[in-house]
């Protein structure tokens, strides 16, 4: 059954879905959803399938998805028969469900002010600037931390899908005039991601760091 | 904020918004040099720009509609919108590319449009290959009987020219400044080779290091939908705005010893000359709010 990404280029949420099935080197569909300029999510065949009008969306088979990070946890679930993307082990497995979910809260304020910056768009947050600093000094934290021990990664000694779900925001931090120069931690973090087979990039994330 | 009193800035038409977008129910608050305005759509289809705020609260602005945009004047223009033969023609496609909000001078917006350098670096594998890189020789003129700068026989490779590519194609350019804040190209579209595609990039400027971007196409494609030429629009824009966004200063300097220019940069070179004699200042270093 193949997978079909409505997707649009341009949002980080599409592009962390795009990044893992290209890191699994799995094709899929992609079906362009007219957005940033356009009210495509709106059109009534796309609202009956998904009624919240979210993009990207994922559809395989029975299954549709409208939340990145639990497209994440499906693809890894289906599709990534060496079982490292979504680890097993329950101490690494409990680590990815908890920056999972902090990929789907405040995380996601980085991609408010970054839409914000350059369409326009109304946010979500009061400052959310502000709060995607704040993000920021957490993950940096937290990977100084696990360097510590030794460790690279968000959640194992080896990328998972919390390293994808994070990835975007902080691969994406210049569209909103925030440098690494703070976050050298974070950098070091985004050099590996860089490295792995298969990735791909979007507009906005560097060729080369 | 209020308005810049440069009246070589208020003296011309600029783009304020796109024309789809604003209906009698959904009209427009923004800001043009420096002044907030309302864009409105009336029942009878025409529109209107008023100045809201500052001295002038009120006041109608001049407003007409061309090529899928509102225009505006706070001045008085010694010309009209500049002619475009090509969104005429019956079998072109005019695409509005929707909006890119830039921190930086229109200026600064232009002079990125003109430069051919930059292709391979930051349109990697689209625009440009990192393994032809050269710029090769063009000529760059002001033209004084239309008033505009001109750049001809630019020759360019490109691994994927258009949203309608199926390969590489050595594009061949033209570059048109019809506006201090608004330029075209056309290039060799790849589905008809003896025609010219043409790319717009009109730029509001919001405040002197603030605009909007509005790209425009007017493209000769029989197969992609207009999701996928916006699309291929918006990815190449994305990428300059980051370039956009990491100049500084944010103004464009006007003296020439202020940046160091090379061989490729004449058109540069020359469109700088042109705001110098037209004695335009906003968006430049060297203005000063009066």
């Amino acid at each position: 059954m193949a997978i079909i990404l409505y997707n649009h280029d341009l949002l980080a949420d599409a592009y962390k879905v795009r990044l893992l099935l290209s890191l699994l080197g799995m094709d899929f569909e992609r079906r362009t959803v007219g957005i940033l300029p356009g009210k495509g999510n709106d059109a009534p065949h796309y609202r009956e399938i998904n009624p919240a009008g979210t993009v990207p969306m994922l559809v395989e088979g029975d299954i549709v998805l409208t939340r990145p990070e639990a497209m994440l946890v499906h693809i890894a679930e289906r599709h990534d028969k060496g079982g490292r993307w979504l680890p097993a082990d329950p101490v690494a497995r409990a680590h990815v469900f908890e920056w999972l979910a902090f990929a789907a809260g405040e995380l996601t304020a980085t991609e408010a002010a970054r839409l914000q910056a350059m369409f326009g768009l109304a946010p979500s947050f009061a400052d959310a600037f502000a709060v995607a600093r704040t993000a920021f000094r957490l993950i940096e934290g937290h990977l100084v931390r696990r360097s510590l021990d030794g460790l690279t990664f968000i959640a194992a000694d080896y990328p998972t899908i919390a390293d994808i779900a994070i990835f975007p925001a902080v691969a994406l931090a210049a569209d909103i005039g925030i440098g690494m120069e703070e976050f050298p931690r974070l950098l070091i973090w985004a050099r590996q991601i860089h490295a792995l087979p298969g990735f791909v990039t979007m507009p906005g994330v560097r060729e080369v760091i | 904020m209020t308005m810049t009193k440069d009246m070589a800035a208020l003296n011309d038409w600029y783009v304020v918004g796109i024309s789809a977008d604003v209906r009698p129910a959904a009209p427009r608050c923004t800001r043009l040099l420096g002044q907030d305005i309302l864009v409105t759509r009336k029942d009878d289809g025409t529109v209107a720009v008023t100045l809201e705020g500052g001295d002038e609260d009120g006041r109608a602005a001049r407003a007409e509609e061309h090529y899928g945009f509102i225009w505006t004047t706070f001045g008085a223009p010694n010309r009209g919108i500049f002619p475009l033969a090509e969104a005429f023609e019956p079998d072109r496609r005019v695409v509005t590319c929707g909006t890119v909000d830039v921190g930086a001078s229109g200026l600064r917006l232009v002079e990125n449009f003109l430069d051919m350098a930059h292709f391979p670096f930051v349109h990697t594998d689209i625009l440009g290959a990192l393994d032809k890189p050269e710029v090769e020789q063009y000529q760059a003129e002001i033209r004084a009987d239309v008033d505009e700068v001109w750049a001809t026989n630019c020759r360019f490779w490109q691994p994927l020219a258009a949203a309608a590519s199926k390969g590489g194609q050595m594009s061949h350019y033209v570059y048109r400044v019809v506006t201090p804040f608004n330029v075209l190209l056309y290039k060799t579209c790849p589905e008809a080779p003896d025609r010219f595609d043409v790319i717009a990039l009109f730029s509001q400027p919001v405040e002197a290091d603030r605009s909007i971007a509005y790209p425009l196409m007017v493209v000769v494609d029989s197969i992609s939908t207009d999701e996928d030429i916006v699309m291929f629009q918006q990815k190449i824009f994305l990428q300059d705005r980051i370039i956009l966004e990491n100049q500084r200063p944010r103004t464009l300097p006007l003296d020439p010893r202020a940046e160091i220019p090379t061989r490729a940069d004449l058109s540069s070179v020359a469109y700088r000359r042109w705001l110098k004699t037209k004695a335009l200042r906003y968006g430049s270093y060297e203005y000063e709010e009066a």
